[in-house]
């Protein structure tokens, strides 16, 4: 995301969204619709819930041995004539694709939709090196024409009308065209088939790759993953590390809860396994099969605080149930991941500097927890990684000073008797209607934007000794 | 740049760190892949007709339109009922080896001009031809190795004589399908996969694998359903009864 975007406090980025009518119609309408198509396609699949714990324990078994899976994964995908780069970093990953892009001669390279991508900036660094990224999943595609980032991870255009992609083709690509969208696809459909047929390269991520014989998985509903993989003659895929699993058994697991969680179908239109670049005796394909191995900051929490989100299969699930999500979209989360698993995602990283904002962008009502096809524990790490910020020192030192206060009350009986006692009294200006509002000092920045229920009359401490 | 081994140092470390491990495991995979994937296909040879209702019904779901014909005989008017529907002048198939018919004479003969690929091709002149071919026909002819009934899928390997692009390009995809290529759920799909990568002969045979559940579709405007973005935008799928 762009820095003077990074430089708006994230309650100005937050309060921005609030007030575009537009993105909030548009959230509401998206985010139910997805809501409901998941809920309908798991209530006819009473296996959905084994399958889920299933996915959760493959997720695990994998991590605590990646170092096995990855080497299984590279040796294999070796032996099928692909590739294999590893990429410690977001630069490095960069530089793998320029090198390969100068040394074949590449001129324009098409994608199919990757978060990977995104998360290094890839299109940027094409772009200044003579190099035109075509993004040709139709949602990718309309917020590069219009330069812009995704707001959701699956459907990236979903803040934009069908009057403002109108506009947007009609302007880019020389036309007049109506606010239709089965004309404006269709549109899309020309404008992005020549240049499947002219790419030199297909750039993809990757939903799984599975160690046991070297394939790239890819979900996708309209074909593009297909295009990429089938046309250009460099296919380069680039997946961080813990997308790798184990065997094909495993994949059809998760192929069983993916769609369901993310848009409610059965499977995607379609799932691609790439086994290496085209075969003997096979007339089209890549010939060409690069994997390029992310870690950018994942490795280090294999042993720490975000390891779960490790496990996310990146289906936007919690994005559509969050309450915070419904209401401010993706933009305002400012980085490349958005909603509950995008502020873990971001501090895995970014770096937990990167959060101290987000990090409380969340009522931690679990609803996340709830739709995660693999049951990653959001608001647990969300606390978690709230108190590092706190012992970090990287919390406000108001917020530091209030809860270090708050933990003495709590720890002692006395303490918290007595601040019952005065709570009561201090209150009393600032009950209105039988609800705290309006408070002084620090305490004003909670009741600004809500209210609180005052302290009662008597507490359960005081009449638990008389009704006992 | 980083290197394979230290990479792998890396990730080894921070693994031998995790704190609290507790117990998990993948998936079991079958010991024996070649049988057990007989064993599915014997049991599926008695309850093939419960699983092609199945496929039918879910195959429509997802907008697949289903023809049921008596034999391989009747396959190409089936096909050319749908090329006059659409009005279709150019078809490719795959060769009619991988096929297990020859469509192009029956075909040109309701009006088709019909390009076969042939196994064995692979110059770049006939790579480039090819692709042309697939993109300027209407219509695309492929068989399924397998046809997922759970979930309305076909699936479809790649390799020689049965080019990627045939079902991808043209406006219209046709695949034709015996009920030994039924399965029932993607379990038993799983098991197919894992029969397949230890089989000496398949293993090696093509690099894709495509699971096609009905059209090319998207609802990234507006999160209005749209069909045929990139791919077809019809999905037919022609079940021969004759074993």
């Amino acid at each position: 995301m762009s820095d003077a975007l990074l430089r708006t406090p994230f309650p100005e980025r937050a309060g921005a969204a609030l007030k575009d009518k537009f993105l909030q119609e548009a959230l509401k309408i998206a985010t139910t619709k997805f809501i409901d198509l998941r809920k309908e396609s798991f209530a006819g699949f009473p296996q959905g819930e084994a399958l889920r714990d299933r996915a959760r324990a493959i997720k695990e078994a994998t991590l605590q041995h990646l170092d096995v899976h990855l080497e299984r994964l590279a040796d294999n995908v070796e032996r099928l004539g692909g590739q294999v780069h590893w990429a410690t970093t977001a630069g490095e990953a960069r530089e793998m694709v320029l090198r390969l892009c100068r040394d074949r001669g590449v001129r324009m390279a098409v994608k199919s939709k990757s978060m990977a991508t995104e998360e290094i900036d890839l299109n940027e660094a094409l772009e200044h090196a003579g190099v035109t990224p075509v993004e040709t999943d139709l949602g990718e595609y309309i917020i590069q024409l219009a330069h812009e980032k995704p707001s959701h991870i699956i459907a990236p255009a979903i803040h934009k009308t069908k009057g403002q992609v109108a506009e947007l083709f009609s302007r880019e690509l020389h036309g007049e065209f109506p606010a239709d969208p089965e004309v404006l696809t269709a549109v899309a459909r020309k404008a992005l088939r020549e240049k499947f047929l002219q790419a030199d390269m297909g750039i993809t991520g990757a939903n799984f790759a599975v160690a046991d014989t070297g394939t790239v998985v890819l979900v996708t509903n309209e074909g593009n993953g297909r295009m990429v993989t089938s046309l250009p003659r460099i296919h380069v895929a680039l997946i961080g590390v813990e997308k790798v699993i184990p065997s094909m058994t495993d994949l059809v697991v998760f192929l069983a809860i993916l769609a369901r969680s993310a848009t409610g179908q059965k499977l995607s239109s379609y799932t691609t396994l790439v086994r290496g670049p085209r075969r003997a005796g096979e007339l089209e394909g890549p010939e060409e099969l690069h994997l390029i191995l992310l870690d950018n900051g994942r490795s280090r929490q294999i042993a720490s605080t975000l390891r779960e989100a490790l496990y996310c299969l990146r289906c936007g699930a919690c994005l559509n149930v969050c309450p915070v999500y419904r209401q401010i979209g993706g933009h305002a989360y400012g980085y490349t991941y958005p909603g509950p698993i995008g502020i873990l995602l971001t501090a895995m990283l970014k770096g937990n500097e990167s959060v101290r904002e987000l990090a409380h962008a969340s009522s931690l009502c679990g609803a996340c927890k709830d739709v995660c096809p693999v049951r990653i524990d959001i608001p647990r790490m969300l606390v978690e990684l709230r108190e590092h910020l706190d012992r970090e020192k990287i919390a406000p030192w108001t917020e530091r000073v209030v809860f270090k206060a708050l933990r003495r009350l709590l720890l002692s009986p006395t303490a918290y008797r007595l601040s019952a006692t005065v709570g009561r009294l201090a209150q009393r200006p600032f009950i209105r209607d039988g609800r705290l509002r309006g408070l002084p000092l620090v305490f004003g920045q909670w009741t600004k934007t809500r209210d609180l229920p005052p302290v009662a009359a008597r507490t359960f401490r005081e009449r638990w000794k008389e009704l006992r | 740049m980083t290197g394979r081994a230290e990479f792998l140092e890396r990730i080894r470390r921070e693994v031998s760190k995790t704190p609290g491990l507790f117990g998990a495991s993948t998936a079991t995979r079958p010991a024996d892949p070649a049988t057990a994937a007989e064993t599915v296909r014997r049991e599926l040879a008695e309850r093939w007709p419960q699983a092609l209702e199945r496929f039918r019904g879910e195959f429509e779901r997802v907008a697949g339109v289903f023809h049921r014909v008596p034999d391989l005989a009747a396959v190409p008017a089936a096909i050319g009922a749908i090329a006059r529907e659409h009005g279709a002048l150019r078809a490719v198939t795959w060769d009619p080896a991988a096929l297990g018919f020859d469509a192009a004479p029956a075909l040109t003969r309701e009006g088709l001009e019909v390009v076969a690929a042939r196994a064995g091709q692979e110059d770049e002149a006939a790579r480039l031809r090819h692709r042309e071919q697939a993109a300027r026909a209407q219509l695309g002819v492929t068989g399924a190795d397998l046809v997922l009934a759970e979930t309305g899928t076909l699936i479809l390997l790649s390799g020689s004589g049965r080019p990627r692009s045939t079902s991808l390009l043209p406006d219209v995809h046709v695949a034709v399908f015996g009920r030994d290529r039924l399965v029932e759920t993607l379990e038993q799909v799983g098991v197919m996969l894992e029969a397949l990568h230890v089989d000496p002969d398949r293993a090696m045979s093509g690099a894709m694998i495509n699971f096609i559940t009905g059209p090319s579709r998207t609802a990234d405007i507006e999160l209005t359903l749209t069909r045929g973005v990139h791919g077809p935008k019809e999905v037919h799928a022609i079940f021969v009864e004759a074993p």
